[in-house]
């Protein structure tokens, strides 16, 4: 009898578990699509979270809030900038949120612990960060890298240096000690011997340092004529705000891809003047979905969109442009159609890049106005040059894209 | 080359003197209170905010180090009455954990009042630009933000050693039963030291607006440093936290020629090494 019991018992249980088991199978294709915005908002690239659910917030509401006639719910999470906490963030909301897509991450770092987890879950990361391993040594499939490849980057803005400053030969560099800042150092050799440039000195520094006096005295005796931030968020802030303080006004700062948009009001006009910046975004683009992003954004949050944001907004855009053309929300098929269109998204013309899942995309170099030039309290700079060279195929390290 | 180690130790020196005026404030108020102030961070964040906060009313930058010190002065005394002593009686362990709570609620309220958009402010004209001392070019900020630093703990040190309240806290920190027989007001004396000390912490991140800037969370980086300071003068001493950070940042600024991305790492190797040759620290006894 006891016996008997048990057996019933476990022919019950099982039962229970295999019908529960199917439920967030079922609930995937029916219930609402859950898109994770896993983001900082504590950390060094605190300021970005809040904006990046912003942008993924106006993306969905533009839409209608709706896919193919299911509900589209956006997941926000904390990742800390923490490579540790994004993995955790992540894996919580495939396994019991049903997170097939999602944005990860502003940091790098975090990105690519992230994407390993992607691969492995099979679900779609559109991720933004400055590593090139997004799209060379470790592409994947389930992985969309969003912002400008670093040789993008350093590119255009060396391209713009060269033009605005030809008798500039000398360039010292400060590197960011991590994946980020260790990618523009190396395409900073690439495309300063491309160039004419001379490489006279580098230091790196760790992330996160607050204290810059001690490399920059090393710059002002180089006396080299630019100071090249490989070096991007709150470490980038505090560098140029030391720098300043030196009153060095012969070595032109120039940062590839150091401060974002957003980060420009974090440094005094006075600071910031005569900066030469590239950009993945600036809401000057003259591009018709930027006009609409830009006039949507302002009157929803009365304050212009910028880096994150955008790259939240227009991530999920694709996303959901991708699932339209497709008519599927399943991962692979999203994954397929991405692969295969082109759309207008507030870059322009944009589309990825098959081979490596690299955004083909355009870059943008600003140069930061005085105080009185200004025209508004967020008028910082004037847009200067706008190239999108690609890196060169022999430089790409993702060598095959599994299959999905 | 001696161009170079020179440079970095006149500029080691300049931020060491900012750790130490930092530090020495926690130094007070562990050796009166008797309790590492977890929210000494917050406070000098806090300052950072108040002095911003002045001088973007157009009013002078040294009204604003006056605010961040009286800032954080009134907040340490908040701190004390509201936060400390009410757990007092339960020991350390609450009296570390309310002052946790403290350094999240003070840093939550930068983040609602400011945002978490960082804060920059470039310092008074007269103090821009750089100095050429001949041996090194620095920043005329960094050399006032060292001189300062020195003058205000040469004060402190007046007041505590040459003044009758420095008398009462040099025997509130030695001989706390004995000073409470001899009639004095021991509260009066705890809240004043941790006023003096949440007071220093403010100025010190006052001071550092023009270098750092103001982030919420610009007082968890600090309070590491300081912390480290702390314990490699030794826990004991009041003075010992000064030498200590003058030690901390003259061996971060000379790390950097040889291995700058070890100049953070270079800190906590520095405590290990002196806290196994010398486990009561430089300046404590055992």
């Amino acid at each position: 009898m006891r016996m008997a019991s048990t057996r019933r018992s476990l022919l019950l249980s099982a039962a229970a578990l295999t019908a529960t088991s199917m439920l967030p199978a079922r609930a995937q294709k029916t219930g609402p699509v859950a898109i994770g915005v896993i983001t900082p908002t504590t950390g060094t690239f605190a300021y970005a979270g809040e904006l990046v659910a912003r942008g993924a917030a106006l993306a969905v509401e533009m839409h209608g809030g709706k896919i193919l006639g299911r509900d589209i719910r956006l997941l926000t999470r904390d990742d800390e900038g923490k490579p540790a906490s994004g993995v955790r963030r992540v894996q919580e909301a495939v396994s019991s949120e049903g997170m097939r897509f999602f944005l990860g991450a502003y940091s790098s770092a975090v990105g690519l612990a992230e994407s390993e987890i992607a691969q492995r879950e099979k679900v779609l990361q559109f991720a933004a960060g400055g590593s090139e391993d997004f799209t060379g040594s470790r592409c994947g499939r389930y992985t969309l890298q969003w912002s400008a490849h670093p040789y993008t980057a350093m590119r255009a803005t060396l391209d713009y240096a060269r033009k605005a400053f030809p008798q500039k030969k000398t360039i010292y560099t400060l590197t960011a000690d991590y994946v980020f800042g260790q990618a523009l150092l190396k395409y900073a050799k690439v495309v300063a011997a491309e160039l004419g440039f001379e490489l006279i000195g580098n230091d790196n520094h760790p992330f996160g340092e607050r204290q810059y006096t001690q490399y920059l005295t090393k710059v002002v005796a180089a006396k080299p004529d630019i100071l090249l931030l490989n070096t991007a968020g709150a470490d980038a802030v505090t560098a140029i705000r030391q720098f300043s303080s030196f009153g060095d006004d012969k070595t032109a700062v120039v940062g590839p891809w150091t401060l974002e948009v957003d980060q420009l009001a974090e440094l005094a006009p006075e600071m910031r003047t005569g900066l030469i910046l590239g950009q993945n975004y600036y809401p000057d683009i003259d591009t018709p979905a930027n006009k609409q992003f830009v006039a949507n954004y302002t009157k929803k949050f009365s304050a212009p969109p910028g880096y994150s944001a955008a790259y939240a907004y227009d991530a999920v855009r694709a996303i959901l442009l991708a699932m339209e053309a497709a008519n599927s929300t399943e991962v692979a098929d999203v994954i397929k159609s991405l692969e295969q269109m082109s759309w207008d998204g507030v870059l322009g013309k944009m589309s990825i890049d098959p081979k490596n899942h690299q955004l083909v995309r355009p870059y943008f170099v600003v140069r930061c106005k005085t105080a009185a030039d200004m025209r508004n309290p967020t008028d910082f700079a004037e847009i200067v040059a706008t190239e999108g060279k690609q890196q060169p195929a022999e430089l790409n390290e993702c060598k095959q894209m599994p299959a999905l | 080359m001696l161009w170079l180690i020179s440079a970095q130790l006149v500029n080691g020196i300049a931020i060491g003197l900012v750790y130490a005026v930092m530090s020495f404030g926690l130094s007070i108020i562990k050796g009166l209170l008797n309790v590492p102030n977890f929210a000494h961070g917050a406070l000098y964040a806090l300052g950072a905010y108040i002095c911003y906060a002045v001088v973007s009313l157009q009013l002078p930058f040294a009204i604003g180090l006056a605010a961040a010190f009286l800032g954080a002065a009134v907040a340490g005394l908040l701190l004390d009455r509201f936060a400390i002593r009410p757990v007092g009686n339960g020991g350390y362990l609450p009296q570390l954990i309310v002052l946790f709570g403290a350094a999240l609620i003070i840093e939550q309220l930068l983040l609602i009042g400011w945002g978490t958009v960082g804060l920059s402010y470039s310092p008074p004209a007269m103090l821009r630009g750089a100095l050429n001392l001949g041996i090194t070019v620095v920043p005329r900020y960094i050399a006032f933000a060292s001189v300062f630093s020195a003058l205000v703990i040469v004060l402190v040190w007046l007041l505590i050693e040459r003044t009758k309240f420095g008398a009462y806290v040099r025997a509130g920190i030695e001989r706390p039963e004995t000073t409470q027989a001899l009639g004095i007001n021991v509260e009066l004396l705890l809240s004043s030291g941790m006023m003096l000390g949440a007071g220093l912490a403010g100025l010190a991140g006052g001071l550092a607006l023009p270098i750092v800037g103001a982030t919420s969370t610009m007082g968890g980086d600090m309070l590491g440093i300081a912390f480290v300071v702390l314990v490699i003068g030794g826990l004991g001493s009041l003075y010992g936290s000064i030498a200590a950070g003058i030690l901390v940042g003259v061996v971060q600024s000379l790390t950097t020629i040889v291995a700058p991305s070890a100049s953070t790492a270079i800190v906590y190797v520095l405590m290990i090494g002196v806290l196994l040759f010398r486990p009561q620290g430089l300046f404590g006894e055992r």
